[in-house]
């Protein structure tokens, strides 16, 4: 019998391994265990077996190569992939390895020891070690998450509730899918936390309408993790129910997705009251983003000083990076913060797609900023970023090539506002809608310096007055392209 | 509505006042109205306002905001193509281009022969694998304007 590897990860599926599983399940000498996916996208699908010092693997497998790898010809020790050897693994500790749905692989491999030490803990000692970890929100706010916890904590309510942020919007990112599909407990862990923490009673995994596979995932888990008795917080039940997105990308915005649990449009709240205080329901919230929630048990289970130890001053831990677009190796990075946007590009990209001259970068989804190949020695960190008006936002990087026309991107931005703006401030209502009619303008020929003067001062709106960051950062991608490829702009004009 | 739909959606409502207890919510409602009939036709909104016991302009503002509730039934398969960044950047607009003129159906409409309703969709999380379509559940990764006609040709 051969034992083989395979994931079964959304995008592993999307680039053929539904085929090779479909071509194995005709061998009866093959036992094949579907995994979580290693990240590295490029070199999917990947076929991996047992070896001496770990597994063996080979790469972009086509059905009719099965019968070699079944051999145990060729192939390649999986450690010796440059792309997953130079990273450091923690949350994504266990992608490439365990079945995501088997709880007892999930506890060999060190989960639910955060989960244990925690209730070992008084909910002020468990804060505490969240405030020494220096845990910043991965959602893209980067907020304390102590500091949010402590409120809520001391907010007094017979209801309060725990919700992750499953919405993950931001184009160009998929580690929150990854994790969802691939190590759901990991995410069930840290909710468990963060509900014993502050004193909940219920929690919520608001899940998008694209990611039926991480619901399903989610789904089972959750079964499976009552079934062992975890879901449970000071000796009460705690219920975790599974909403459905319906398509809007504002309700990623945490106000916008407790007003859409809620079962009404996705719409912005004002602020404050801040979720902790009132959230769902209006009772005491903390909403994080799914890869927050991951990052969790192991600080637990391993202290805050070890979190603090990796990343830079005001950064601390991994960032996890999504690197795709016109790259030769797309996949997921989890490194501690501080590497360079270039070091990054060049050591995990591997450099520019074959045929292919780099243009631009951006990082941080539809609302980050693009970066021209002069600006690329920026560390990544929340700090270098902030200073140069940019976000990390949720680690997404897309690289665009020379093929690109910035006026169209430009323009697309726009309108992606204007499509997702949920219309309740006026800038980002209306200002959308006008710059993306100025960039239609502009496309058709019928632009002038007085038109770019006229975005910027609108984006500048924008960026001021708007209620949340979709209307506030939408502008960056725009004003961006215009600084750095003013010329490309300027050629349209005809006056 | 014809007398089957509104059948459809009495028995959606039936079946949901028989989960006692849970709560209910507009969104949840319009989801499994939805998934059973495929869309939620515009006339069933004074019956599904008056189930949930909030005015008609409720619903009709939940209906309105969500992408994916639908008014009008689609085609037998929904063909979504994707135009977040990373498929944007591997250049997925020109597989959007080379659908619409190989279904001859415009983005939001559906072929004359009922067969396929063109989408686009706003990131799937498949970047690793872009440019990417989404065929009803399917997924597919690493697509180019030539392999269309031999993805499309299993949707019947």
């Amino acid at each position: 019998m051969t034992r083989l590897y395979l994931s079964n990860d959304t995008s592993s599926h999307a680039a053929g391994a539904h085929r090779l599983a479909e071509a194995l399940s005709a061998r009866p000498e093959v036992q094949l265990v579907r995994t979580s996916a290693r990240g590295a996208f490029f070199l999917e699908p990947i076929v991996e077996r047992d070896a001496l010092g770990g597994r063996m693997a080979w790469f972009n497998v086509a059905p009719d190569a099965l019968p070699a790898i079944i051999a145990g010809q060729g192939g390649t020790p999986i450690q010796e992939i440059p792309f997953l050897a130079r990273q450091s693994r923690h949350t994504f500790a266990n992608f490439g390895i365990t079945e995501p749905l088997a709880l007892d692989e999930y506890q060999l491999r060190g989960g639910l020891k955060g989960l244990e030490a925690a209730v070992g803990m008084t909910p002020e000692a468990i804060i505490q070690e969240l405030n020494v970890s220096r845990l910043r929100g991965r959602g893209g706010a980067a907020f304390p998450v102590w500091n949010k916890w402590e409120v809520a904590r001391q907010t007094e309510s017979a209801e309060k509730f725990v919700v992750a942020n499953a919405d993950e919007g931001d184009a160009g990112t998929y580690c929150d899918r990854m994790l969802m599909e691939g190590d759901p407990f990991r995410l069930i862990e840290g909710m468990l936390i963060c509900a014993r923490a502050i004193g909940a009673t219920s929690g919520y995994i608001y899940c998008r309408q694209e990611y039926p596979a991480a619901a399903r995932a989610l789904e089972y888990a959750i079964h499976k993790a009552k079934e062992a008795e975890l879901l449970e917080v000071d000796g009460e039940d705690f219920e975790l129910t599974i909403v459905r997105g319906a398509g809007s990308y504002v309700c990623g915005e945490e106000t916008a997705l407790l007003e859409s649990i809620e079962g009404r449009r996705g719409v912005v709240r004002s602020k404050p009251p801040y979720p902790a205080v009132a959230g769902l329901y209006a009772k005491p919230t903390i909403v994080s983003n799914v890869l927050t929630f991951a990052t969790i048990p192991e600080i637990l289970a391993r202290g805050g000083a070890w979190h603090a130890s990796m990343g830079t001053e005001r950064s601390r831990g991994t960032v996890v990076l999504q690197i795709g677009g016109r790259v030769k190796q797309s996949g997921l990075v989890e490194i501690p913060f501080g590497l360079t946007l270039r070091e990054a590009l060049d050591r995990f990209g591997g450099g520019i797609a074959s045929g292919a001259r780099f243009k631009a970068v951006q990082v941080g989804g539809p609302l980050g900023s693009l970066f021209p190949e002069s600006k690329l020695d920026i560390p990544i960190c929340y700090d270098a970023f902030a200073e140069a008006g940019a976000i990390l936002g949720h680690g997404g990087i897309v690289v665009y090539d020379q093929e690109t026309d910035m006026i169209d991107l430009a323009r697309h931005f726009m309108a992606f506002t204007a499509d997702e703006s949920c219309g309740k401030c006026t800038p980002c209502r209306i200002g959308s809608v006008r710059g993306r009619e100025i960039l239609e303008r502009i496309q058709a020929g019928e632009g002038s310096a007085e038109a770019l003067d006229l975005l910027k001062d609108l984006g500048e709106t924008m960026k001021a007055t708007s209620l949340c960051a979709l209307g506030g950062r939408a502008p960056y991608p725009v004003l961006t392209a215009i600084e750095h490829f003013r010329e490309e702009f300027q050629r349209r004009f005809t006056h | 509505m014809e007398p089957s739909v509104a059948h459809r959606v009495e028995q959606v409502l039936e079946r949901v006042s028989a989960q006692a207890g849970t709560r209910v919510s507009i969104l949840d409602l319009l989801e499994k109205v939805e998934a059973a009939i495929g869309y939620v036709p515009l006339e069933s909104i004074p019956r599904l306002a008056q189930s949930l016991g909030v005015s008609e302009a409720q619903v009709a503002g939940v209906l309105s905001y969500y992408p994916d509730l639908h008014t009008q039934p689609t085609g037998r398969h929904v063909v979504r193509v994707c135009l977040g960044e990373a498929c944007l950047a591997n250049h997925g607009n020109r597989v959007l281009q080379a659908m619409c003129k190989h279904l001859q159906a415009d983005v939001g409409e559906t072929t004359s022969d009922g067969r396929c309703t063109v989408e686009t969709v706003y990131c799937v999380g498949n970047c690793g694998v872009s440019p990417s379509v989404v065929i009803d559940e399917d997924l597919y990764g690493r697509v180019t304007p030539d392999r269309l006609p031999a993805l499309l040709e299993r949707y019947k």
